[in-house]
C-alpha cells in the first residue's frame, strides 16, 4: 500500500500540529513517571524491612541516622520473636560536606554484612546490569548504582575512590530510578575501615578497646516472618531491645508520603496539564483541519456521500492523522528527552522516564481524542446543507 | 424575504430548458434545490415519479448520487485528488464497480480531449480543463438530470461551446433532462424552452429558434 494512502495529503501541517501537542504531553508525563517511580521506590524499600539504629547521633545516614548499632544490641533483636533476620549496616555519606546532606539523594557508601541475606521483602537482591554481586570475602570491592556510575564513566572492572581507598568495580546495578542507584556497596569490613578513618573520635573510642569491629555498625535492617504485622514487630523490638531507633514502616511510609506531598500535587498538576495542553492542541488541529475541508465535504455530499460516508471518511482519516502524529510526537519526546538526560547523567540524575504505559497511553490518548475531535467535526458538518458547506468552504 | 416564489416547473426527460435571469434573481438557488443541495421552506420535488424532497437524508443522498449530475460554475474540483480521481469520485458513493466506472471515466475524459491530463491535480489544470473535468465527474453515471449553473461563466469561448454541446448531447442522445443556467445567449438557440427569472418567480418564454 502506498505511503499517501496512510497519511492522506496535505495533513503534512496537521500531523506536525498533532506531533508538538503529544510530545509536550509525553514529556511532562515522563517526568511524572520520573518523580512517581521515584516516590514509589523509595516507599517500597521503606515498607520491605524495620530500619534500626542505635539511640542518639552520630555518623549514620539515610535509615541508620543514629547512634552506634552495637552487635549485642543486633544480637537482641534477632532474638525478638518474629524476627527472620538482621543485617548489620553501615551507611555513610560519601561526601560529608554539608550541601551533600542536605540533598534528596545523596550519594551514600553502604556497607553490607554479607554472612546475612537481605532482609528486605521487595528488594531481596539489588539486581546487577554488569558484574556481579558482592559476595563473602570480597575486599576493597564495591558495586555501584547505576547513576553512581554513569556520572563517573565507570564500568565493571575499574577503580573508583571511596573515603580515601581505592575499590574495584565488581559489579553495577541496574536502575532502580530511586535511592539505590546512588550507592556504593562494599562489604561491611571495608564500611567500618572507611568509618574508622573519618572519625576521630570513633577511633579513640575504639582504641580504648570499649569497641570491637563488629559494634562498628549505623544500623541494620531487620526482616519479618511471613503472616506478621511488621509495624508491630518495629513496636515489639522497641519495647524490648533499649536503646534504639527503630523506625516503624508504616509510618516512615505515611511520612514520606507526606514529605512528598508536594510533589505528588506536583505530579498530578503536571498530568492534568499534560492532558489538558496536549489534549486541547491535537483536538484542536484536527478539529481545524476538519472544518478547512468543509468545500470538500459539501462537494461530497453533493455527489451522494451520506452522513454515514462522510464520518467514515473523516474518522479514517482523523485516525491515521492522530497515529502519525501521536508517533511522531511520541519520537519528538523521547528524543527531547535523551538529549536532556544525556546531558544531566553526567550529575548522575535523570529527569525523564518513558516507560511503555505512558507512550501506550500517549499513542491511545492521540488516537482516541483524534477521532473525537474528528467526529465532533463531522456532526458540525452534517447539520449543513451540501451548498452552505460549499458556499461556506470557499 | 423568499427568494422563489410559486415556481411550479416539470422538466421531461431528453428536453433541454434554459434558466435566465438578472444577478440575484434566485437561479443558483433554483438549481440548489433540485438539485438537493438545499431544503425547501414550503414545497416538494419529485424526479422520476419519486418524492425527494421533503425525504429523508439518506434517500436525498442516494438521488444526488445516482441521478442528478450537478455542474458547477467554479469547478469545485477536490484539490487532493487527480482529474481521473476527481470523476471516479461520482462513482464511489453510489458503490458502483471501481473496475467499469474506471473505463467509463476514461472513456468520458477521452470524449472531452482531457484524457491526458488524467493524472495531474485541479492547480495544474487550466480552467477549460477542469470544468472538462467537472463536466465528466457530472455526467459519469449517466443521471436522468443534469444541472449546470454558469458552467461555462469562466470559460473562453472555444471551450464554453465544448460544454454546451455535451450538455446538449446529453439530452438528445441519453435522453437527460438539462436545465442550464447561463448569460450566453446561444444557448438559448438550442434549447426546447428558456425559463425567466425574475424577483423570484419564474416564467417561460419561447426559445429564439421558435419566436
Amino acid at each position: 500500500m502506498r505511503l499517501r494512502a496512510w497519511l492522506p495529503r496535505g495533513y503534512a501541517f496537521t500531523v506536525i500540529g498533532i506531533a508538538v501537542g503529544v510530545a509536550g504531553l509525553v514529556s511532562l508525563g515522563a517526568m511524572a513517571e520520573r518523580i512517581m517511580r521515584f516516590i514509589d521506590g523509595g516507599d517500597r524499600f521503606v515498607l520491605g524491612q524495620i530500619s534500626v539504629a542505635g539511640e542518639g547521633m552520630g555518623m549514620g545516614t539515610g535509615f541508620t541516622a543514629g547512634g552506634l548499632l552495637s552487635a549485642a544490641k543486633i544480637a537482641a533483636i534477632a532474638a525478638v520473636p518474629g524476627v527472620s533476620g538482621v543485617q548489620a549496616q553501615v551507611m555513610l555519606p560519601l561526601n560529608t560536606s554539608t550541601s551533600h546532606f542536605l540533598t534528596l539523594t545523596q550519594e551514600l557508601i553502604m556497607g553490607l554484612d554479607l554472612s546475612v541475606p537481605i532482609p528486605n521483602r521487595h528488594y531481596r537482591e539489588l539486581p546487577v546490569a554488569a558484574g556481579r554481586s558482592l559476595k563473602a570475602g570480597d575486599h576493597r570491592v564495591t558495586v555501584l548504582g547505576a547513576d553512581f556510575a554513569a556520572s563517573r564513566h565507570l564500568g565493571v572492572g575499574g577503580t573508583v575512590a571511596l573515603g580515601g581507598q581505592d575499590f574495584t568495580v565488581a559489579g553495577i546495578l541496574h536502575k532502580t530510578f530511586t535511592a539505590p542507584d546512588r550507592f556504593a556497596l562494599v562489604p561491611i569490613e571495608d564500611a567500618r575501615e572507611l568509618w574508622l578513618r573519618r572519625d576521630p573520635l570513633l577511633v579513640q573510642a575504639f582504641g580504648a578497646a570499649s569497641l570491637r569491629r563488629g559494634d562498628l555498625n549505623t544500623g541494620a535492617a531487620v526482616g519479618w516472618r511471613d503472616g506478621l504485622d511488621p509495624d508491630a514487630l518495629a513496636r515489639r523490638i522497641q519495647a524490648t531491645v533499649p536503646g534504639l531507633n527503630v523506625t516503624i514502616p508504616g509510618e516512615l511510609s505515611q511520612l514520606l508520603r507526606q514529605s512528598t506531598a508536594f510533589f505528588s500535587a506536583l505530579l498530578l498538576g503536571i498530568g492534568a496539564l499534560g492532558l489538558l495542553i496536549g489534549g486541547l492542541s491535537l483536538a484542536n488541529t484536527v478539529t481545524a483541519a476538519v472544518f478547512e475541508r468543509l468545500r470538500d465535504f459539501g462537494i461530497k455530499r453533493a455527489l451522494g456521500a451520506t452522513d454515514l460516508d462522510l464520518l467514515a471518511e473523516v474518522l479514517g482519516e482523523g485516525l491515521r492523522v492522530s497515529l502519525w502524529g501521536g508517533a511522531a510526537g511520541v519520537l519528538l519526546a523521547v528524543a527531547i528527552g535523551r538529549v536532556v538526560d544525556s546531558r544531566l547523567v553526567r550529575d548522575g540524575q535523570q529527569l525523564f522516564l518513558f516507560s511503555p504505559r505512558l507512550l501506550a497511553f500517549a499513542l491511545a490518548f492521540s488516537v482516541a481524542l483524534g477521532a473525537l475531535a474528528a467526529g465532533y467535526a463531522t456532526l458540525r458538518i452534517a447539520r449543513l446543507s451540501p451548498a452552505e458547506a460549499i458556499r461556506r468552504g470557499t | 424575504m423568499p427568494v422563489l416564489t410559486g415556481v411550479d416547473l416539470e422538466i421531461a426527460r431528453g428536453e433541454f430548458v434554459v434558466v435566465a435571469g438578472p444577478s440575484g434573481s434566485g437561479k443558483t438557488t433554483l438549481l440548489n434545490l433540485l438539485g438537493l443541495l438545499e431544503p425547501p421552506d414550503s414545497g416538494e420535488i419529485w424526479l422520476g415519479g419519486e418524492r425527494v424532497s421533503p425525504a429523508g437524508r439518506r434517500a436525498q443522498a442516494r438521488v444526488r448520487g445516482a441521478s442528478i449530475g450537478y455542474v458547477f460554475q467554479s469547478f469545485l474540483l477536490l484539490p487532493g485528488l487527480t482529474a481521473l480521481d476527481n470523476v471516479l469520485l461520482a462513482a464511489r458513493y453510489v458503490r458502483r464497480d471501481q473496475t467499469q466506472a474506471r473505463r467509463d471515466a476514461l472513456v468520458l475524459l477521452e470524449r472531452m480531449q482531457v484524457v491526458h491530463r488524467k493524472d495531474h491535480y485541479p492547480t495544474q489544470l487550466s480552467g477549460g480543463e477542469q470544468q472538462r473535468v467537472a463536466y465528466c465527474r457530472a455526467v459519469l453515471n449517466r443521471p436522468p438530470l443534469i444541472l449546470a449553473d454558469e458552467p461555462t461563466g469562466n470559460l473562453d469561448d472555444l471551450h464554453a461551446r465544448t460544454i454546451l454541446s455535451e450538455l446538449r448531447a446529453a439530452a438528445a442522445e441519453r435522453h437527460a433532462a438539462v436545465l442550464l443556467v447561463t448569460h450566453r445567449t446561444e444557448a438559448h438557440a438550442g434549447a426546447d424552452r428558456v425559463l425567466h427569472l425574475s424577483g423570484g418567480r419564474l416564467a417561460v418564454r419561447a426559445p429564439a429558434s421558435a419566436a
